[in-house]
């Protein structure tokens, strides 16, 4: 019985529930309408970035970059759109443009972090560091370390309305998910995370699938920077920051494997799901910011452990 | 010899998983000195019944006597304390650590009371113990810039460090070249002058042969056959394993190499890899590729497949000139290359048997445009291509290729290039590490490919096995083809003799004067 | 098959560790709930306050000690205390405004991490009907309703500034001097630049600026800046800093230039600062302080409690009220000291 439930891929979304059940009746305000929207809020974003990640890790590779893209196409995206002396200011295409340039910045980054992985075979841990320091200093030094303002609601309500966000991140997960399960683009990724050589002398083009998946990630860190910067109804170039560890967190509790070829979107929809309970009930009950990372360093590392347990179950 | 005590008699050994009886009253005996070959095809149970003899588990029924002394493992650790140690099949080595290191992982010498460790005490003892398994090697040398016959050496020397009285060797030669299984065998002989005794299990039944006192036959968890060596043959061995009789080895051929040329190979130059080759492949050929490791069979295979580069000379594939080939090119253009390292090249081990007999075929399963994979078409697909390699009929397509046996591993390679439908053939080592019965499957496969209509280029390392299959034979050395030989001048000792002339008098690999060098690290 | 043995003894391990998890969240959730219960008993009566405090990092001592003086005053009038720090990231402090809303707070405090990003969270509690205070940091302007309780930048360091041109005019020669700037993004260091260029003006027989370090509120930077300025004019002897936080730096670098002096001693440096954390107030001790700004960290947690109740009675409460704070110096040190916050945290 306890076998089976770990083996199951929905462990993670029965423990989300059960959790929720647990700390309902404890927990002042969690079952509220109000908080399940707080809830929503904080998890599309985290999601959208997650699930650029789940390619990434599918295909056997990393990207530490995407908090930095975050921060950059934010601010990027933040002076286009902006009606404090933006580009585009007062403009009626000014929050069009702005999006598409904060999707450029995704697209450049990722193309940068799959080009350097794939055609000059670093490793992508140290790659995409660097890439992460590189941006990052890269948004502080263009802002000069101010935040920007004044951004047009047309931009602003992407993030600070659930339930605009809502039907375009569902819309984004089912294709994403269909694209992973269902085309060749998918299977190749998972061939290229079990094993590289094997896929490459099959006749898959590595290069190219690898570089779609840096690309990807990159996108989804845009997409994600709009919906926090929307939020916070300003752009920072530290913004996302300090998300690194809940994103892989959330992929990793999902199930997703850091050694490539497992892993699914819905797994990591379940691990954001989990993430997002525990930040907001922990939040709730009052506990401060440190012990919060306690506890979420805490599930992750189990987590990890469950991941392994699940592994050597399926291998016996 | 024959008076020489018992160290180990196995009496009435039972074991089931799961309900299912995989050992049935095993007896036999081990006689200190001595060695005994073990052979069976993959499934006979030798594994299970080493694994008992190492602690990891234990018998259902029936005892193991150690000299003569009631001897039940609960652990490696207690098999390991009792003097039996193992070589394995896939080394257990660290190839990041030295020599050094690994012999003394487990039991690092210590300074006297402290918790560190005795650096000179331990050079000094793997120098002794290199020094018993003749290997002239610095003991710092990192095992990763190690041959695989120097592995195997330095797992020998770890297991002499634990005061080893009975040696298991499990397939010790499957990835050593002709030179090194020589020296290995040497070794074992001087062990064996020691008093140390062997369990020797192999597919390869001459080297059994060759080596061993007693033979035991494992078949479906029985002893069908127990001999001395001198009392039986090949032939009575592979019929013992496999339960019929075998007329032969390799199945006839039917057809004959056509005149279209498949592939031809201009001049083809690499330096320090390959030099000068040239050759023609015809349709419904099998030509056989020989030579020591390292003479640059695989390096030509990777080369021609478009995995590594080559400076001079040309490939022409159906006439069509391939400047600067890729897998990617050569998939596309009918093209099956099945690497000699199933593993780390052939098969995505984690992932399903579906998944992977589906990898290089899944864009003709891809709707137009629309690049959505057809499951319904391609599970067909594979339920019909499963049969045609004659996959083991208890492994689902769901289950992870990691699961089977190296055979239908093989033939799930195998499979997955069938269903590209490909043309020509690159097989690098198609038969390694799979056992008697499956290995006449696979050459069955090849004859048939051949006589449908397709090239196929074997390289091979058993010299018989290319003489059984190939219509003509290149023999490579250092690079180059030092020999060609039709069918009918086949002869093994000239192929050995094209394959072995100077090579290890004038040749120094770089990496070989590297390794020497005690200050390269 | 060895791994199904291994695994016997392996499973109980996961297993324990989610027990233990869940025993400690409980018994933490337990510990959270638990003590304002208490608190509530021993209420007489009348329906307790709950007052979410939201900070954006406790990382100085100035903030530190502002947290404990909120939470003293909010304790004195038995006001039940829910606490967030949000590490200097903004996302995660709207996420802590949302919560304290939707937990239905009677009153926010907040340290917004800017002028700007916090109008959203500010926002949420309007629109709840939740009265807001900001704590030393105003919010932008906005269609966002808040009351900020802050000190006077401005006249503060004006006054700091002068005190110490009052004694550099008694040592009858010119001074060259130094400033060290803060963050020019944060509002605050604005104010303090503004306050020390506005009491250097007319001054400028006697005091000669040759150099304005930015700091970006960074001790690394800062020690850098004034290593060079250092090295640039050997002859500075004048230094003001906008806040007290980077003395351990412009310490060390004044060392290393051999112009660390006692007040009094020879090539004496005239130094002057602003905050009045536990540094300063042991400089000063030691007689190397010639003065510092000191925000009433006191005053400020009262006045923001007070506006807070203020605001929930429906009484009218400024947008802005003002910290006047005082300057603490060699020659009132002793009255002074009580009032000062970083005299009262070293202990």
């Amino acid at each position: 019985m306890v076998k089976r439930l770990i083996q199951s891929e929905y462990l993670v979304l029965l423990l989300s529930a059960v959790y929720f059940a647990a700390l309902a009746p404890f927990t002042p305000g969690f079952a509220s309408t109000g908080n399940l929207a707080n809830i929503l809020s904080s998890m599309l974003p985290l999601l959208v970035v997650a699930m650029g990640q789940t390619f990434v890790l599918i295909a056997g590779g990393i990207d530490l970059s995407v908090t930095s893209t975050i921060a950059l196409a934010s601010v990027v995206g933040a002076s286009v759109a902006t009606g404090d002396q933006g580009i585009l200011s007062g403009n009626s295409l000014a929050t069009p443009g702005g999006i598409l340039a904060m999707l450029l910045v995704g697209a450049t980054v990722g193309s940068f972090n799959g080009a350097a992985i794939t055609r000059f075979r670093m490793p992508p841990f140290i790659v995409t560091l660097t890439t992460m320091i590189f941006v990052s200093g890269f948004a502080v030094w263009l802002t000069q370390s101010k935040s920007i303002f004044n951004l047009p609601t047309t931009f602003t309500i992407l993030g600070s309305n659930v339930w605009v966000a809502l039907p375009l991140v569902a819309v984004a997960t089912l294709v994403m998910h269909f694209a992973l399960s269902r085309t060749l683009l998918g299977h190749w990724i998972y061939a290229i995370g079990h094993n590289k050589n094997a896929a490459e002398i099959s006749g898959v083009p590595v290069r190219r699938v690898l570089l779609f998946t840096y690309i990807a990630s990159g996108l989804c860190a845009a997409a994600a920077s709009i919906l926090y910067t929307g939020r916070l109804e300003s752009a920072s170039p530290v913004m996302g920051r300090n998300i690194l560890l809940d994103l892989i967190g959330a992929t990793v509790i999902g199930g997703t494997s850091l050694y490539g070829g497992k892993g699914k979107i819905l797994w990591t929809v379940y691990g954001v799901l989990f993430l997002a309970l525990i930040d907001n009930s922990l939040n709730l009950l009052n506990l401060s910011y440190f012990t919060i990372m306690m506890a979420k360093g805490a599930v992750i590392v189990m987590a990890a452990t469950i991941d392994s347990v699940r592994n050597k179950l399926l291998n016996s | 010899m024959s008076s020489s005590p018992r160290i180990l008699e196995f009496d009435s050994v039972e074991k089931s998983f799961f309900g299912v009886k995989v050992l049935k009253a095993v007896t036999f005996d081990l006689r200190t000195g001595t060695a005994i070959g073990l052979v069976g095809e993959n499934g006979a149970g030798k594994s299970t019944l080493m694994n008992i003899l190492g602690g990891i588990h234990t018998p259902d029924a029936g005892y193991i006597r150690m000299e003569g002394e009631p001897y039940a493992p609960r652990n490696p650790q207690d098999a390991a304390r009792a003097g039996v140690a193992f070589i394995h099949q896939e080394l257990n080595l660290f190839s990041n650590l030295t020599i050094a290191e690994n012999i003394f992982i487990t039991t690092f010498p210590r300074v006297a009371g402290l918790p560190m460790i005795a650096r000179k005490t331990v050079r000094e003892r793997a120098r002794s113990l290199l020094d018993q398994v003749g290997l002239s090697v610095n003991p710092n040398t990192r095992v990763e810039s190690l041959s695989a016959g120097e592995r195997q050496l330095v797992e020998i020397a770890k297991a002499l460090s634990l005061d080893a009285r009975i040696i298991i060797f499990d397939e010790p030669t499957s990835s050593l070249t002709a030179l090194e299984t020589d020296r290995l065998f040497e070794l074992i002989s001087t062990l064996r002058a020691r008093g140390i005794s062997m369990i020797y299990i192999s597919h390869a039944l001459s080297d059994v042969m060759k080596l061993c006192d007693d033979i035991v036959v494992l078949r479906d968890g029985e002893v069908v056959g127990k001999s001395r060596t001198a009392e039986t043959s090949t032939a009575k061995l592979i019929s013992l394993m496999v339960g019929r009789s075998i007329d032969q080895l390799y199945p006839e051929r039917t057809g004959r190499p056509a005149a279209e040329r498949a592939l031809s190979v201009r001049n083809l130059s690499q330096p320090g890899i390959v030099r000068n080759i040239a050759f023609d492949l015809h349709d419904q050929e099998i030509l056989g590729i020989s030579g020591l490791m390292g003479s640059g069979r695989s390096e030509l295979a990777r080369i021609l497949f478009g995995l590594d580069p080559f400076e001079t000379g040309e490939v022409l594939l159906w006439g069509e000139n391939l400047p600067k080939p890729s897998p990617r090119q050569c998939v596309r253009m009918g093209m099956a290359f099945l690497t000699e390292n199933r593993r780390e090249e052939g098969l995505c081990m984690e992932a399903s048997i579906a998944e992977n007999m589906a990898l290089v075929s899944l864009p003709n399963f891809a709707n137009r445009g629309g690049y959505w994979i057809d499951h319904g078409r391609l599970s067909k697909s594979l339920t019909a291509l499963r049969g045609a390699v004659r996959l083991t009929r208890s492994a689902r397509l769901s289950q992870a290729v990691r699961t089977l046996s190296g055979g239908n591993q093989q033939k799930v390679v195998l499979a997955k290039w069938l269903l590209n439908r490909p043309r020509v053939f690159i097989l690098d080592e198609p038969t390694r590490g799979i056992d008697v019965g499956a290995k006449y499957e696979v050459y069955s496969l090849i004859n048939k490919l051949a006589s449908d209509g397709a090239a196929v280029l074997i390289i091979s390392s058993e010299i018989e096995e290319l003489i059984g299959m190939c219509d003509q034979i290149l023999v490579m050395r250092n690079g180059e083809i030092a020999d060609t030989i039709r069918r009918p001048d086949f002869d093994r000792e000239r192929i050995l003799r094209g394959a072995l002339k100077q090579s290890h008098t004038t040749r120094t690999s770089p990496v070989e004067t590297a390794r020497h060098d005690p200050e390269s690290r | 098959m060895p791994h199904a043995q291994f695994m016997k003894r392996l499973l109980p391990i996961p297993i324990s560790i989610t027990l233990a998890s869940l025993f400690v969240a409980m018994w933490t959730a337990g510990c959270g709930s638990n003590s304002p219960t208490t608190q509530e008993a021993s209420g007489q009566g009348e329906k307790q306050l709950t007052v979410g405090v939201a900070f954006e990092t406790l990382q100085t001592e100035y903030w530190v000690a502002g947290f404990e003086a909120i939470k003293e005053q909010l304790a004195k009038r038995n006001i039940k205390v829910l606490e967030a720090i949000a590490n200097s990231d903004s996302n995660r402090q709207f996420e802590q405004i949302q919560t304290f809303v939707t937990r239905g707070v009677d009153g926010i405090i907040m340290v917004p991490k800017d002028a700007k990003t916090c109008i959203p969270s500010i926002r949420a509690a309007n629109s709840a009907g939740i009265p807001i205070v900001l704590f030393n940091r105003p919010a932008g302007e906005s269609d966002a309703k808040s009351v900020a309780v802050q000190a006077d930048n401005f006249k503060l360091s004006k006054e700091t500034v002068a005190f110490m041109i009052e004694q550099a005019r008694k040592t009858g020669t010119k001074h060259k001097a130094m400033v060290i700037m803060g963050d020019l993004g944060d509002i605050n260091a604005i104010g303090r630049r503004d306050g020390f260029d506005a009491a250097v003006k007319g001054n400028e027989d006697l005091i000669e600026v040759v150099s304005r370090v930015p700091s970006e509120w960074n001790q690394e930077k800062a020690q850098a800046g004034v290593v060079n300025a250092l090295q640039a004019h050997p002859d500075i002897s004048f230094i003001f800093t906008s806040s007290d936080f980077l003395f351990p730096s412009i310490v060390s670098a004044m060392k290393t230039a051999g112009k660390y002096k006692k007040i009094g001693e020879p090539g004496h440096v005239i130094l002057g600062g602003f905050d009045g954390d536990a540094t300063a107030y042991q400089m000063m001790k030691d007689g190397y302080l010639d003065a510092t700004g000191v925000q009433d960290v006191y005053f400020e947690a009262e006045a923001t409690v007070q506006a807070l109740l203020d605001l929930r009675g429906g009484k009218d409460v400024p947008t802005l009220i003002q910290d006047p704070g005082f300057v603490i110096h060699q020659g009132n040190m002793d009255e002074m000291t009580p009032k000062m916050w970083g005299a009262n945290i070293r202990k």
